[in-house]
């Protein structure tokens, strides 16, 4: 009996080691399965809560419909002059660029999807998106929303990607403000009891311009991150432990925890990797401005 | 308990596991689901039906998230373990004392875990914060695990497979 106790306890043991020492590849590929196999059921359940959440707020908004529909016809007005104006700003930007013969340096395509999942651990700031390689996500892509850059791109399967979000300490992206020109690194802080996720801006001179309400770009140094994407504005300013630098707390643009969609930055390689049909023009990044193509002709 | 069953909690589990949110307030732990399956098989069955789990558990668990494969088996078989070793001197079938054992396992998972993350520099956590977020994890745990117990019993004896004590 005891012998029996003592085989049971050696082969847990093993089959525990064996795991821990699994090589990269075939671990990738055992994770992977798992992802692919749970996605259909994590994406049925994330399309069963937003179908019920619609319900909940379409049967409260019912009395509010005719002033919400008045706002949104001014909004509309307002939108449609302002999108007016920014298309003759980028029909002239274009002109002067093709004058000056500048050439598009991250002609990204973005990949559209839904946000189906967390962490299950709770130790990572992660999400997981409902498409992987099999549509062209590559690992250490830029994720960003219509609010702006929210992370990249860690681990993908064939058909589920996750993103490190900006608010975890391992993500660290090269920022410029926006108004001073000045260059500095982000980084997560983590989340912190009652607060909502926040980034740490750092490595910014002493002798810097920095205030608080200055948006926060992404720099496109490194070559990771596509330039000029939105991050988000600083909050506070403060010299650092050495004070040799500036730190700064940056509010993110985009809500990390009320993401229900995301877009992957992808690149012509990685479409063609995956042997994904090109994206029609009016999901093409263009970084130098910071638009989608079919926005701003 | 058949595998059946165990594989369905587990995918079921880790659905659900990877689609709540962590609790912001303390210290970021997950809703501990999984667990809770481990725990089940570890206080009303067989040894073998608790080994798998713990083991199977932590796969999906590890697949769902960044930590390497492994990882979360050994958090759940030393949780599995304490609740082998405690649940002769207990009365494991009550709610009250479900709750205890639920809360002192997930603070023990939780522990484990953030020892063997910290020591591969995989998450960088102060002690303070990862004694907060065990204390989150077995509030979480105490809370929600006679409630899945109570889900998975009742399952178990729909399907006629529900048997006392092994």
């Amino acid at each position: 009996m005891k012998d029996r106790r003592w085989i049971a306890l050696c082969a847990i043991g093993l089959v525990v080691l064996a795991m821990l020492n699994l090589p990269e590849a075939a671990s990738r590929r055992v994770k992977g399965a798992v992802r692919d196999g749970i996605s259909p059921l994590q994406a049925g359940l994330r399309g069963g809560v937003r179908e019920s959440r619609d319900v909940v707020r379409y049967v409260r908004g019912l009395g509010d419909l005719a002033l919400e529909n008045r706002a949104l016809s001014e909004e509309i007005v307002y939108l449609r002059g302002e999108m007016r104006m920014a298309q003759e700003l980028a029909r002239d930007n274009q002109m002067l660029r093709d004058q000056l013969g500048f050439v598009r340096r991250f002609p990204n395509k973005l990949i559209s999807c839904e946000v189906i999942g967390r962490d299950s651990t709770g130790w990572w700031q992660t999400v997981r998106l409902d498409k992987g390689a099999a549509a062209g996500v590559a690992e250490g892509r830029a994720v960003l929303t219509t609010d702006g850059l929210i992370g990249r791109t860690v681990a993908t399967s064939a058909r589920t990607a996750d993103v490190l979000l900006l608010a975890d300490p391992a993500c660290k992206v090269s920022v410029r403000l926006k108004r001073s020109g000045e260059f500095g690194v982000a980084e997560g802080t983590g989340v912190k009891p009652g607060e909502a996720p926040a980034v740490r801006l750092d490595y910014v001179l002493k002798t810097a311009d920095v205030q608080p309400g200055d948006e926060v770009v992404t720099s496109g140094l490194g070559g990771l991150f596509p330039k000029g994407l939105p991050v988000g504005r600083v909050a506070e300013v403060a010299p650092d432990a050495s004070g040799l630098y500036l730190t700064a707390r940056i509010e993110l643009t985009a809500d990390l925890g009320k993401l229900e969609y995301a877009f992957v930055a992808a690149t012509d390689r990685d479409l063609a990797a995956a042997q994904v049909e090109p994206v029609p023009a009016d999901v093409v990044l263009d970084a130098e401005t910071g638009f989608l193509e079919g926005e701003a002709p | 308990m058949t595998l059946l069953v165990l594989l369905f909690w587990l995918i079921v589990g880790g659905t659900l596991q990877a689609a709540l949110p962590a609790w912001r307030h303390m210290g970021q732990p997950a809703f501990p689901i999984l667990l809770g399956v481990v725990l089940y098989a570890a206080l009303n069955k067989k040894a073998r039906y608790f080994v798998a789990a713990a083991i199977l558990a932590g796969l999906v668990e590890d697949a769902l998230s960044l930590a390497p494969l492994g990882y979360s088996s050994c958090a759940h078989l030393a949780a599995g373990a304490l609740a082998v070793l405690l649940r002769k001197d207990f009365f494991a079938d009550q709610a009250r004392t479900t709750s205890w054992f639920g809360a002192l396992c997930a603070a023990v998972a939780t522990g484990t875990l953030a020892l063997l993350l910290r020591s591969k520099g995989l998450v960088a956590l102060s002690g303070r914060e990862v004694l907060w977020r065990m204390a989150g994890s077995a509030v979480l745990a105490a809370v929600l695990i006679p409630l899945l117990f109570g889900l998975m019993r009742g399952l178990e004896r729909r399907l006629g497979t529900w048997e006392d004590r092994a």
